[in-house]
């Protein structure tokens, strides 16, 4: 196996003296390729911040987040956003899609910044379109489509970059039980057929019965890491 | 393709504002087409008020002529100077005069003025002094007859008919010489010391009154194209002048006249400068509104691998849009109002500036570059205004971001 991600005592706090918040405290974890990872635990535990430091969203006041062997602490702000742009891909629990663009715009915007041509981008998008069960809603607008529709095309656009890592925050949060469940099966038929890393903060039950492994954080720190 | 579509959009999200931040640009460019029109329209006034009155647009002299218009500076030979310039193409008219001062005396009062001797017909070509008659007749080249001005008239108490004495000195002798006139007409030019003082005698006989043969003292010349005359490089300014006599267009004739209208052009700048200031101050408000209500989206955008720069641009491509739309509004309702007014002109009430009587309507003057110049720099304001908060946009945190969104 080998280890795509790799936290060496990530400490975030957030505040200062009184209203201090230790968010994370000194956590170390390695995840391998083609995990299906859910960091669990209750409100304030950290998972959030865990997922963002990851991503390179936030910047830890100490400790090291190593991705597929980079350090991404030594990365400027533009080797950074190009990083994101080509290994991690982002669901968000808020689906934030982009309200102007259509879903097949929304998906094909992270081509464009890759400089993917024309063609390939319109494929790649029909793709990923049929990939998410959203064929012929490509032309729709984010406020036509429903929040499971919107979920999956947030889930498209991060797929459609071909990251090595999904990071999921709370990805069916504010989705019913039935289209929760359909789309976390869409993401681990992508994570079985294109043995892609995903990695989800979330208290949906759901999710951790399909997880290969859970890691479980309470007051920032690992409280228990088990493989299923 | 897809950041300019994005920004298209992105106007259209919230109609209301981007209306009004387009009314505000539109109407900066408005203002600044009207005002400059306007000035243009003012400048061309006073510059055909002092050149076509009376002066023209550029005159030849006897050097140290015009410092005291003493009678003993005249130009000796003149028919070569007037033959060249009948002879020269780009000039329309050319008009020769005699120039001096003396008592002008009725029965009833006497008072000092300018007795111009000049020639009826070329002046038509060259001032307005038979379209400043309003009673009585033009000079036809009889004896005796003599325009006055209409305070002058006033002053003498006459009426046309009556007689009048004009006593001067003449030319060589410099002895005091007396000559009878009738009131063959009354004029009236607007400015109160032209009306006052000036009269205007046929040339002929104020060359025998004066005993100056066929000297001259000023030959008064318009250009066919008015812009020669402020073209000092011009080859008749050169041809006709030398040791005694000079050849000056107006504006070297009136500097002070030339300087100021120099400043009226600053005018147009000091507005535009207001004008720019205060719609930048729009636009950043508009575009720091227009942020903060997608900041989420903005975090989103970076947190997917958006680049710094690609949201500056996504930014200034929307306020390039804005001055697009803007312009195009700006453009088509600047020219139907200033074509309107350059038509029909704008009240303005009666008013003497620098001595040229503006009176009535003031009309603009459509230019070129009002409408190729003003709309690349209103655009260019725009675009220099949403860099702010474009950085702002840019600087944005995603984590920070992403939590609003929740």
């Amino acid at each position: 196996m080998t280890t795509v991600i790799e936290t060496r005592d990530l400490y975030r706090h957030f505040g200062s003296e009184e209203t201090e918040v230790v968010a994370l405290d000194h956590v170390s974890i390695e995840i391998e390729k083609g995990e299906f990872t859910a960091i669990i635990g209750p409100s304030g535990s950290g998972k959030t911040t865990l997922l963002h430091l990851i991503g390179g969203l936030d910047e830890p006041d100490s400790g090291t987040v190593t991705l597929s062997g980079s350090n991404i602490a030594a990365m400027s702000g533009n080797e950074l956003s190009d990083f994101r742009r080509d290994h991690i891909g982002f669901i968000f629990q808020a689906y934030n899609l982009i309200p102007v663009l259509s879903a097949e715009e929304n998906i094909e915007y992270i081509m464009l910044l890759q400089g993917v041509n024309a063609v390939a981008r319109r494929q790649r998008v029909k793709e990923m379109l049929a990939l998410v069960g959203l064929e012929g809603m490509g032309d729709r607008r984010p406020a036509h489509l429903s929040g499971g529709q919107q979920q999956r095309v947030a889930v498209a656009r991060a797929m459609a970059s071909n990251p090595d890592i999904i990071l999921a925050d709370e990805p069916t949060a504010n989705l019913d039980s039935k289209t929760g469940v359909s789309l976390l099966e869409v993401m681990r038929d992508l994570n079985q057929e294109r043995n892609m890393t995903f990695i989800f903060s979330t208290h949906d039950e759901k999710i951790m019965e399909r997880a290969t492994r859970l890691i479980h954080l309470r007051d920032g720190k690992v409280e228990q890491d088990e493989r299923k | 393709m897809l950041s300019l579509k994005l920004a298209w959009r992105n106007l259209f999200r919230n109609i209301r504002r981007t209306i009004l931040t387009c009314l505000l640009i539109s109407s900066a460019l408005i203002v600044l087409i009207l005002t400059d029109g306007i000035i243009l329209g003012m400048v061309d006034v006073m510059v055909g008020g002092i050149t076509h009155t009376l002066e023209g647009e550029a005159q030849v002299n006897r050097k140290g002529f015009r410092d005291n218009f003493e009678v003993e500076y005249v130009i000796e030979n003149p028919d070569d100077i007037l033959s060249e310039l009948d002879s020269t193409e780009y000039i329309a008219g050319n008009a020769p005069r005699v120039i001096v001062g003396g008592m002008i005396a009725s029965p009833y009062n006497t008072t000092g003025g300018l007795i111009y001797g000049v020639d009826a017909t070329r002046e038509e070509s060259v001032s307005k002094i038979k379209q400043a008659v309003y009673e009585g007749s033009y000079l036809t080249g009889k004896e005796r007859e003599i325009l006055i001005g209409s305070e002058m008239a006033d002053l003498l108490e006459v009426k046309l008919g009556d007689r009048i004495i004009v006593t001067a000195a003449t030319v060589d002798t410099n002895e005091i010489t007396q000559e009878l006139f009738r009131v063959s007409g009354f004029v009236r030019f607007g400015p109160e010391e032209m009306d006052e003082s000036f009269a205007f005698i046929n040339l002929s006989q104020a060359q025998r009154f004066l005993g100056l043969e066929n000297r001259l003292h000023q030959i008064a010349i318009r250009f066919k194209d008015p812009e020669d005359s402020k073209n000092r490089n011009l080859p008749i300014f050169a041809a006709l002048t030398d040791d005694q006599i000079e050849t000056l267009g107006w504006l070297d004739l009136q500097p002070s006249i030339g300087a100021m209208i120099e400043m009226t052009n600053y005018s147009t700048a000091i507005v535009g400068t207001i004008l720019f200031l205060l719609t930048s101050l729009g636009v950043i408000n508009s575009m720091f509104m227009s942020i903060y209500e997608r900041i989420y989206e903005f975090g989103v955008a970076k947190a997917i691998g958006t680049t710094p720069l690609q949201i500056v641009q996504l930014v200034l491509f929307e306020a390039l849009l804005l001055a697009l739309i803007s312009c195009f509004f700006g453009l088509v309702l600047g020219y139907l109002l200033s074509t309107y007014f350059a038509v029909n002109g704008i009240p303005m009430g009666k008013m003497e500036f620098s001595g040229v009587v503006l009176d009535g309507n003031m009309y603009t003057k459509l230019s070129t570059y009002q409408f190729v110049a003003f709309p690349i720099y209103v655009t260019l304001l725009t675009i220099v205004a949403a860099i702010y908060p474009a950085v702002f946009a840019a600087r944005i945190v995603p984590t920070q971001a992403l939590q609003r969104a929740l």
